[in-house]
């Protein structure tokens, strides 16, 4: 039962770095842009979220409402003035330019919020779980973040499949010119595009800081797994991103039913042979093909 | 109604248009030939927005363009179908016929009348393109355009890698465009195929143009020594 168990726990962690990994995803899918910064940006949401609770009171699952618009026309302001200039000179400036935006942001959050650990009180969710069977029970919280990386990747898929600017998305990813002259205003869908991958960056930072706790420096080890996830999955596609999140997981946690401190190698182990024995990861597909 | 003056276009060093005029009324038909790296798909981008000119001005309908991003000339109806097609992958055929309404110019040109003129791309809609032959997508990236309602349309060497059949198959389109009162420029390598379709053609010569008129006053020699330069070898390809 144990190892049950250490499966299902690795798939609902699997969600939560599907969520982490389906913003990356779309940001380099689209913009081809690989957002060093990915990781302390869903710190910043965490942080933004903690103060939206201090100043409203709102319950803490509920600051979602809040911070993902917000981080929403963030994410386009970024990508309009930030991403867009440095995309334009040359690909390499826009790893200097996000992995400086990575360095900023954690020392700001060092300097204005100290470097305490934080997490999201959520009260009686905290301890409560489904009993499954007497041995096996599946944490709320962990079947709240799950369900979430789900719809969002659902979500994701049905509108870049069905709606008009999802179109545009994809040609715009497929070839930036050709979606041009054919009448699409290329920087606005990246904007669009970094609104939305910013908007699940929002959603994971909440949910890290719900399923654990984030400080200033948590941003770098989620960006890595967000990555192992991508990779792992198949770039450019979102369904394989939430299968690369689940198997990492999984992964992790039978990694850690082995030998209780060998999960996180466990992890990267898996990514290692993905990355040896089938670089174009496990499943190939463009963006919402 | 498109109107270009002394533009000048350059890539890097190389000066790939120079003082290049030119004038596109509605409903007429221009053709620019010229050989292999002669300016003429550098010309059709410029207009298009995709390279910045170096010096000159390219208006529509009185109004500067020169400026202006691609898909805003779109929004005005200067509409360019590139060479090679250029077709979106991840597209099915209907969604990249759609990507042509992004502009959201009003027209008469919609999903019905593209699939009138192509009978064909109706029951294949739901396919992605790559599994059309060249023809076919060609016929697609000429679809996307015209759904954009284009008063001017740029082509760019429609019958690259097309066998003859389906060469006059696309430009036997080319009329009902032209009733319409939309105004074409095209840049073709095969020169017979440009100078039996064009009111008028412009022959580029490293950048420049070297010769201009109507087809029937065109001299084969005069084509030739246009083409090629005053040392003339063979004929061009495919002159009349």
């Amino acid at each position: 039962m144990n190892w049950v168990n250490a499966v299902i726990q690795g798939v609902m962690l699997g969600g939560l770095y599907a969520l982490f990994a389906c913003g990356l995803s779309l940001l380099f899918g689209v913009v081809r842009v690989v957002n060093l910064a990915h990781g302390d940006f869903a710190v910043l949401a965490a942080y933004l979220a903690l103060v939206v609770i201090t100043a409203t009171h709102v319950p803490a699952l509920l600051t979602f409402v809040i911070v993902a618009p917000l981080f929403a026309l963030f994410g386009y302001g970024v990508q309009r003035l930030i991403i867009q200039k440095s995309l334009e000179v040359s690909p390499l400036t826009t790893l200097l330019v996000t992995f400086g935006l990575s360095v900023v942001i954690q020392n700001a959050l060092l300097v204005f919020a100290s470097a305490d650990s934080h997490s999201f009180d959520v009260g009686r969710l905290t301890s409560a779980s489904l009993r499954v069977t007497p041995e096996l029970s599946i944490a709320y919280v962990s079947l709240l973040i799950f369900f979430t990386a789900v719809i969002v990747l659902v979500g994701l898929q049905l509108f870049l499949s069905n709606t008009a600017m999802g179109r545009s998305i994809r040609a715009a990813a497929d070839d930036q010119e050709a979606a041009a002259i054919a009448g699409v205003n290329t920087r606005h869908v990246f904007g669009v595009a970094a609104a939305i991958a910013f908007a699940t960056v929002a959603l994971a930072g909440l949910a890290l800081g719900t399923y654990s706790s984030f400080d200033p420096s948590a941003g770098p080890p989620r960006l890595i797994y967000a990555f192992e996830a991508v990779i792992i999955g198949g770039v450019g596609s979102l369904w394989g991103t939430l299968v690369g999140g689940i198997i990492l997981g999984v992964a992790q946690t039978v990694g850690g039913q082995i030998d209780p401190s060998g999960g996180v190698l466990a992890g990267h182990l898996v990514f290692l042979a993905v990355l040896a024995l089938r670089p174009q990861g496990l499943i190939r597909a463009r963006l919402a093909a | 109604m498109l109107e270009v003056r002394n533009l000048t276009v350059r890539h890097g060093y190389l000066q790939a248009v120079t003082n290049v005029n030119l004038a596109l009324a509605a409903g007429e038909t221009v053709a620019i030939i010229g050989a292999n790296g002669a300016g003429k798909s550098t010309l059709l981008r410029s207009i298009a927005g995709l390279h910045r000119p170096h010096a000159g001005d390219i208006s529509f309908d009185g109004r500067p363009i020169t400026r202006l991003a691609s898909h805003a000339r779109v929004r005005q109806g200067l509409v360019l179908v590139p060479e090679g097609r250029r077709l979106f992958p991840s597209l099915s055929v209907e969604e990249n016929l759609r990507i042509g309404t992004t502009s959201g110019r009003p027209g008469s040109w919609d999903l019905r009348r593209v699939f009138h003129l192509f009978p064909w791309m109706e029951a294949r809609r739901r396919e992605p393109t790559v599994h059309l032959s060249g023809g076919e997508q060609q016929a697609v990236a000429l679809g996307r355009a015209l759904m954009a309602n284009p008063r001017v349309l740029l082509l760019d060497e429609l019958s690259l890698g097309l066998a003859p059949t389906m060469v006059r198959r696309i430009y036997g389109v080319l009329p009902e465009l032209v009733r319409d009162g939309i105004g074409v420029l095209l840049v073709e390598q095969d020169v017979g195929q440009a100078l039996r379709v064009a009111d008028r053609f412009q022959c580029l010569l490293e950048g420049r143009t070297t010769l201009e008129g109507r087809p029937r006053e065109a001299t084969p020699a005069a084509v030739e020594a246009a083409y090629f330069g005053r040392s003339g070898r063979a004929g061009p390809p495919g002159a009349p």
